[in-house]
C-alpha cells in the first residue's frame, strides 16, 4: 500500500521556508511514497500551491531522497516548452522520481494572473488540458532514449537521427522542436490526475487520485490513490484490502500525522527499478518516432 | 561594506562541459556526470567555499539543430537553469544563483513565481539575467510565427520587468494591501498577484547584457549587474563608461552597476603547461566538430557541402535561418577567397563567442584581474572555465587564494543575500 501526502506553505505564512523544511523532514523520515507539491482546496481538490511547484520540485528532491515527488502545474496556463525543459533536467537530476500533476483548479487566481486573454469556458477546459500534456510529451518525443552517445575518444556525442522536429499542431498549442533537453530517463516523467478536478481525459494518467466515489472510474492500469482524512481512514483502508485503490493520499490539517503514525505498521514496498516508473510496475512509453519502437 | 566585500566580483558561468567546444573531450573532463545531480552539488559547494558573488546559467528556448538536423559533435547538456539552480541552493549556503530567463516567450506571473520559488529555497539568494530572445528558431516552439522586432522586444522586455515587479512587491507587502496589484499597458492585462512566499531578498537581482543602443538603455535604466564581452582593457573601459553615462542619465547611481565582463581561462602551473592545454582544446574540436559549431550559428546544415570545398554561398544564404544578411557577411570572404569550409570553421572555433580567453598560471590571471579592475575597466569578471570541472577546480584552489592574499577579493561573505553580495544598495 502506498502512502501518499501534499506538502505546500500553508496560506498567511510569508516566509514559510522553515516550516517548509520542518514538513519535508517529516515527511522523508516517514518514507512517503508519493509526495505532491500543491494545495488542498476545500472539498478535497487539488490546486497548484502557492510555491511554485517545478522550481521548488528539484531542491526539494534533496531532501526528499526516495519517494516519487509530483509538480502541481497550471494546466490552462502553462507552456508546453518550458515544462518539458524543466521536467526532463528534473527527472534526470532525481534520478527518474519526477512526476507532474496538471489542474484545472485554482483558475481564477491564474486567469486574473496571466490576463484575461487566459479565461477559458469550463467547457473549453478538458480539451486544453490535454492539449497541453500532448504537445509537452511530443516535445519529449523529439528525443530518442539512446541519443547521446558522448564517446571522447571518437568525438560521437549524439546520433543525429535519433534528435529530430516534431512539429506538434494541436487546437491550442503548436510547437516545432526539438526539445533543447535529452528526453527523460522515465521516457516521460509520471503523469497524475487528479480526477476530481477531472474526472476523463482523452489522455490516460499513470497515477489517479480520487474521492472514494470516483475511485472505480480511474484510468485502466493506472496506480489509483484514495484520498483519505482522519474521518474516512477505516473505510478508505477497506478499499485498499479489497483491491480497489493501491494507496491513500492523505489530507487535511492531521495528514502528517496520519502519514507517521500509518508508516508505524504499513512496510514500504520494496522498491526495485531504477525509475519512478520501473518501481511501479508502469511500462515505459514508446516515442512514436523512434526507429526501434520501444525507445 | 564595498571594502569588506573586496573589490573584485567573481561570478561563474558553468554552462554545460565549459568554454571551449571540444572541451567535452578532455581527459579529465566528465560530460555525462552533466546529468547527474551530484556533479552539480559538487561545483556548487566549490564555488561556495570560493567566496564568489554568483554561479549562472545561460538559457535558449530552441533546439540546437541547424535545418532540423542536431550536431553530433557538439556537447549540448542544456539542462533547464531552474532546475540546477534549485539543486544547488540545496547545498550552498551563500552564493548568488542566476538563472537567464527571456521576456519574449514567457508571462511574468510565470517567472515571478519561479523567482520567488528560487528565492525562498536559496533564501534570498536569486539573480535573473534578463534576455530577449532573438534566435529565429525560437518562435515556432511557442507557436508564433516570428520574432518580434528588435524595438519591441526591448519594450516588451521593459513592460515585463515591471509586471514582475508588481508580483514582488506584492508579495513582500511593500504596497498598499487594500489596493488591488495590477497592471495594464500594451503587453499585459494584470488584475491580480499570486500570493507566493517571499524570501530576504524581496526579488531577485536584476542582471542584464546589453549590447545594442536598446540594449545599452535597457541595461542602464533596470541591472544590477551587467556581462558584457571585452577582448581589451579600453573595450572593457569604454563600454563601462558607457553604461555609467547612461545610468546617470536614467537618474541612478552608477556605482550601483557591476560590470562584469566574460573570462575564459586556462591554467597551468608554467606557462608552457597552459598552452599545451589550450593547443588541446583546439586539437580535440575536430573539422567534424567546428563545422557543425559554425552550422549552429547561421541555421543552415554545412555538413551536406564537401569539408575542403568552397562555400556555396548563394545557396546558404537562401537557406539558412538566422538573417541572410547577417550570414553573407560573414561567409563572403572565405567564400570569395575560395577558402575551405573546415579552414573557416577551425578559425571560427577557436575563439568562440568574442569573449577574452586567458591562457597561462594562477599568478598571471590575478596580475591580469587585478590590472582590469585598477584600470577601471570593470568591476569584476563572469569567468568561463575552459572546460569543466577541471579549470574550476583549478581556479579555486590557484587563484582564488592570491585574489584573497592581494585584498582584491573577500576571505569571507559579508552577507546572506546576493545583493548583499554586489553590495550595490537595496534595489528598487
Amino acid at each position: 500500500m502506498y502512502l501518499s501526502i501534499s506538502i505546500d506553505v500553508p496560506d498567511g505564512d510569508k516566509n514559510g521556508f522553515a516550516g517548509l523544511v520542518r514538513q519535508t523532514d517529516r515527511i522523508e523520515k516517514a518514507k512517503a511514497d508519493f509526495v505532491i507539491l500543491a494545495r488542498e482546496l476545500s472539498k478535497g481538490r487539488l490546486a497548484p500551491g502557492r510555491v511554485e511547484a517545478v522550481v521548488t520540485l528539484p531542491w526539494i528532491t534533496g531532501r526528499l531522497v526516495t519517494p516519487v515527488v509530483a509538480a502541481a502545474i497550471p494546466a490552462l496556463h502553462s507552456v508546453p516548452f518550458h515544462i518539458a525543459r524543466a521536467l526532463s533536467a528534473a527527472d534526470f537530476l532525481s534520478s527518474g522520481r519526477a512526476a507532474w500533476m496538471p489542474l484545472l483548479a485554482g483558475g481564477e487566481r491564474f486567469d486574473n494572473a496571466y490576463g484575461a486573454g487566459y479565461r477559458l469556458a469550463s467547457a473549453e477546459q478538458p480539451a486544453k488540458y490535454a492539449d497541453f500534456i500532448r504537445a509537452t510529451r511530443a516535445l519529449w518525443d523529439s528525443w530518442d532514449q539512446d541519443a547521446l552517445i558522448i564517446n571522447p575518444g571518437s568525438g560521437a556525442y549524439l546520433d543525429s537521427a535519433k534528435v529530430r522536429r516534431v512539429d506538434y499542431r494541436g487546437p491550442y498549442f503548436t510547437t516545432m522542436g526539438p526539445l533543447n533537453a535529452a528526453r527523460p530517463p522515465q521516457g516521460y516523467p509520471l503523469l497524475l490526475r487528479d480526477l476530481d478536478d477531472l474526472l476523463h481525459s482523452g489522455v490516460a494518467a499513470d497515477v489517479v487520485l480520487a474521492s472514494p466515489d470516483r475511485l472505480a472510474q480511474a484510468d485502466k492500469g493506472a496506480v489509483r490513490l484514495v484520498k483519505v482524512t482522519v474521518e474516512t481512514l477505516d473505510a478508505s483502508l477497506g478499499l485498499v484490502r479489497d483491491g480497489k485503490a493501491d494507496g491513500l493520499h492523505l489530507m487535511g490539517a492531521n495528514a502528517l500525522d496520519m502519514l507517521e503514525s500509518l508508516r508505524s505498521w504499513v512496510v514500504p514496498p520494496p522498491y526495485l527499478g531504477a525509475t519512478a516508473r520501473e518501481r511501479l510496475g508502469l511500462r515505459r512509453p514508446i516515442n512514436p518516432h523512434s526507429q526501434k519502437g520501444a525507445a | 561594506m564595498s571594502r569588506e566585500n573586496g573589490r573584485l566580483h567573481l561570478w561563474a558561468f558553468l554552462q554545460g562541459i565549459g568554454f571551449f567546444p571540444g572541451g567535452w573531450r578532455a581527459p579529465d573532463a566528465s560530460p555525462r556526470a552533466v546529468f547527474q545531480r551530484e556533479y552539480y552539488e559538487h561545483v556548487a559547494r566549490l564555488v561556495d567555499d570560493a567566496c564568489f558573488d554568483a554561479i549562472v546559467f545561460g538559457d535558449q528556448l530552441q533546439g540546437r539543430d541547424a535545418a532540423g538536423r542536431t550536431p553530433s559533435r557538439l556537447a549540448i547538456p542544456t539542462l533547464d537553469p531552474f532546475t540546477l539552480l534549485s539543486v544547488m541552493a540545496g547545498v550552498t549556503r551563500h552564493v548568488g544563483l542566476v538563472a537567464t530567463v527571456s521576456t519574449t516567450y514567457n508571462e511574468p506571473a510565470e517567472v515571478a513565481a519561479k523567482f520567488a520559488a528560487l528565492n525562498m529555497v536559496s533564501q534570498g539568494r536569486a539573480g535573473w539575467n534578463i534576455v530577449t530572445t532573438v534566435h529565429p528558431n525560437s518562435p515556432w516552439n511557442f507557436g508564433a510565427p516570428d520574432l518580434l522586432e528588435k524595438s519591441l522586444r526591448y519594450d516588451r522586455a521593459k513592460a515585463f520587468v515591471d509586471a514582475a515587479e508588481v508580483f514582488w512587491r506584492d508579495a513582500a507587502g511593500m504596497d498598499d494591501p487594500h489596493r488591488q496589484a495590477g497592471l495594464h499597458n500594451r503587453w499585459f492585462d494584470i488584475d491580480g498577484t499570486l500570493d507566493f512566499p517571499t524570501a530576504p531578498q524581496y526579488r531577485p537581482v536584476l542582471v542584464q547584457a546589453g549590447q545594442s543602443p536598446d540594449g545599452r538603455n535597457f541595461a542602464a535604466q533596470t541591472a544590477e549587474a551587467i556581462f558584457c564581452p571585452a577582448p581589451t582593457i579600453e573595450a572593457g573601459r569604454d563600454y563601462r563608461d558607457d553604461i555609467r553615462e547612461r545610468a546617470r542619465g536614467f537618474g541612478r547611481d552608477p556605482d550601483g552597476i557591476l560590470i562584469m565582463p566574460g573570462l575564459a581561462f586556462i591554467l597551468g602551473s608554467t606557462e608552457e603547461e597552459a598552452q599545451r592545454k589550450h593547443a588541446l582544446m583546439l586539437e580535440l574540436a575536430d573539422d567534424g566538430l567546428c563545422i557543425e559549431y559554425l552550422s549552429e550559428s547561421i541555421g543552415y546544415d554545412l555538413t551536406r557541402h564537401p569539408a575542403e570545398g568552397p562555400f556555396p554561398l548563394e545557396q546558404i544564404c537562401a537557406e539558412c535561418e538566422f538573417p541572410a544578411g547577417d550570414v553573407r557577411r560573414m561567409l563572403a570572404p572565405a567564400a570569395e577567397s575560395g577558402q575551405s569550409i573546415a579552414d573557416f570553421c577551425r578559425a571560427y572555433a577557436r575563439k568562440p563567442r568574442g569573449h577574452a580567453i586567458f591562457v597561462g598560471t594562477p599568478d598571471q590571471l590575478a596580475d591580469r584581474m587585478e590590472t582590469w579592475i585598477d584600470a577601471g575597466a570593470c568591476d569584476g569578471f563572469t569567468l568561463q572555465p575552459g572546460y569543466m570541472p577541471t579549470e574550476l577546480e583549478l581556479f579555486c584552489a590557484h587563484v582564488v587564494p592570491l585574489l584573497q592574499a592581494r585584498g582584491l577579493l573577500r576571505r569571507q561573505y559579508q552577507g546572506t543575500t546576493l545583493r548583499d553580495h554586489l553590495a550595490v544598495g537595496a534595489g528598487a
